[in-house]
């Protein structure tokens, strides 16, 4: 009886370090061009475009980053990156958390509508929009703001976070928000001091996705925004592109900087991001 | 009814700003997008206003021209390509880490990186991995002897397509994978505990069992994939610009040449408008899944 036991588990012991051995060798390629974009970005100028590949900084140095981080058009870039994420964010926040509240708590005549259109715009392409949204932007004369990308941008998040947040909203008991209006609070009260808590993980996804939304964005700013001085680091890749030339150690240093953000956010809060990754698209 | 009433005033003041936003903001120029698919707004006619109607012209032109046909022709080989790969390691992925062993969560979740990274960042990767003289690919192509002399991807038509879809699946797989393991573990242990007392095989499992319970995922995350991968932009905008001679341009990137290269607003538009109704006949079948399964 023992024996059966011992042998059963070392199989299972045995099957667990395979199995986890096929998964490392799995992470190592799929997560070999993050590798690389690091790698690349420590490499001296001539060791990161000779004909002869190196697969590990031979002569390391972190000069890709410091000419990076000493050009002024870069910080400008990142400082852009920065605004129009956050002023994104912002917008997608308001519109959007409220909407979805409402869309959650309440019934109302015309509710199916309302739903649809959230649906559908979440599906355009924004190349859809680019072009009207051009022209209209340059007679509102927002061409060459933050705004105007921020509030383009936002349109495809609004919806984003209706779609998240409504089942969160509908699954706060009714009686929560009933004794906080029984308290005294009113329904604004009540949405900020009781609703928005109740529901932290929820805000939290959408906080980090508008905000990735923002950062992200390269159609948008690169179309409205003409002047290189207003673009974010996405949309003036181009810029840096002409600028390095053949030195792809400074150009995978861009690439990783951009990517920085990204990779903190999710480290840290990776639940959070997979949770609202998969909320708005499979069901509610 | 007093009651009822305020309720439902509550319930506005909460949906309609962020309807109306949309409405500004998208349903406006949606329909100013229209507008201008039918009439010859370019740069000079827009400064002058003297931009006329001109009815379907725009959409006879861009169906006639055969640079339109071949980006139409690319936009669903980079598609159906990407969505052919993606799903089939994505779901094997999926399956291979919903097994019970120590790294499956850890790992799984290092593979989601790739998705959120910024599709430029992708982009620039893949301009670098795949360059011809300096690229990684062919470096380890050349040391595995696979080929005998570089191969120069991203200047010639089809392997510049075969590495802009490489790309793309990169971030598609692990999208594919969320998805798909999300309708894995819906599936009750039980099921496949009882199988196991009537004999049936691991093959037989999962052609029984696991295909028929994650369909309705299969089906999501196909339809989402159309979606995502048929208004591509970035990818090819920054890896290829569209090049070598349209070779990697798709719908996305040809409507954004129209308008803001060639200044074309109105071809630019019906461009779009073309792309829009592809997508739009596929989002038709996911709403209406959504809508089932929100009952």
């Amino acid at each position: 009886m023992t024996e059966k036991i011992s042998f059963r588990t070392s199989k299972e012991a045995r099957k667990n370090l395979i199995l986890s051995i096929i998964a490392l060798l799995i992470a190592i390629v799929f997560l070999f061009p993050l590798y690389w974009l690091v790698c690349m970005s420590f490499k001296s100028d001539a060791e990161s475009f000779g004909k002869i590949v190196t697969y590990y900084p031979h002569n390391f140095t972190v000069s890709p980053w410091l000419e990076n981080f000493t050009d002024k058009d870069f910080l400008f870039s990142l400082r852009n990156s920065f605004l129009i994420a956050l002023i994104a964010m912002t917008i997608s926040m308001v519109f959007g958390v409220t909407a979805a509240y409402g869309m959650g708590r309440y019934k109302v005549p015309g509710q199916k509508g309302f739903m649809l259109s959230f649906l559908i715009t979440q599906m355009l392409p924004a190349s859809l929009t680019l072009t009207p949204m051009y022209l209209i932007f340059s007679r509102l004369h927002l061409l060459g703001t933050y705004l105007g990308p921020a509030l383009a941008i936002a349109s495809g998040t609004v919806p984003f976070i209706v779609v998240t947040l409504r089942p969160y909203f509908k699954s706060v008991p009714t009686a929560l928000d009933d004794a906080a209006r029984i308290d005294g609070c009113n329904v604004f009260q009540a949405f900020f001091k009781i609703m928005i808590p109740a529901i932290k993980t929820g805000i939290i996804t959408c906080l980090v996705i508008s905000f990735l939304n923002g950062w992200n964005d390269l159609a948008y700013s690169m179309t409205f925004n003409v002047k290189p001085e207003m673009r974010p680091l996405t949309a003036n890749i181009y810029r840096f592109q002409n600028k390095y030339g053949t030195k792809w150690n400074c150009i995978m240093a861009y690439g990783a900087i951009l990517a920085m953000p990204v990779v903190i956010l999710f480290v840290f809060l990776q639940k959070y991001i997979v949770g609202g990754m998969t909320a708005g698209a499979v069901k509610e | 009814m007093k009651i009822a009433t305020k309720k439902k005033l509550e319930g506005y003041i909460f949906i309609l700003p962020g309807f109306i936003y949309i409405l500004v903001i998208l349903g406006y120029p949606l329909i100013y997008n229209v507008v201008l698919a039918l009439r010859n707004v370019n740069v000079k006619t827009f400064a002058s206003h003297t931009d006329v109607f001109v009815g379907l012209g725009n959409f006879k032109m861009l169906i006639a021209d055969p640079t339109f046909r071949k980006i139409f022709r690319n936009t669903l080989v980079f598609t159906f390509g990407c969505l052919f790969f993606q799903f089939t390691i994505g779901f094997i992925f999926a399956l291979f880490f919903s097994q019970k062993f120590s790294l499956a969560g850890p790992i799984r979740g290092l593979v989601l990186v790739a998705y959120m990274m910024p599709m430029s960042v992708t982009a620039l990767l893949g301009k670098n991995m795949f360059d011809v003289s300096s690229g990684v690919f062919n470096d380890l192509l050349m040391k595995m002897h696979l080929i005998k002399s570089p191969v120069e991807w991203l200047l010639s038509g089809g392997t510049a397509m075969a590495a802009v879809i490489f790309m793309n699946c990169w971030v598609g797989i692990p999208f594919n994978m969320l998805l798909l393991t999300s309708g894995l573990t819906g599936i009750s242990q039980d099921i496949y505990e009882s199988a196991e007392v009537d004999g049936a095989s691991k093959f037989q499992k999962f052609i029984y069992i696991t295909l028929p319970l994650v369909k309705p995922a299969i089906t999501a995350v196909l339809m989402l994939g159309f979606i995502y991968t048929f208004k591509a932009f970035d990818l090819q905008f920054v890896m290829t610009s569209g090049g070598p001679l349209n070779a990697t341009d798709v719908l996305g990137t040809y409507s954004y040449q129209l308008s803001f290269t060639q200044y074309e607003f109105s071809k630019g538009s019906a461009s779009a408008i073309i792309l829009f109704c592809c997508l739009f006949i596929v989002g038709l079948f996911y709403l209406r899944m959504i809508a089932r399964e929100d009952d």
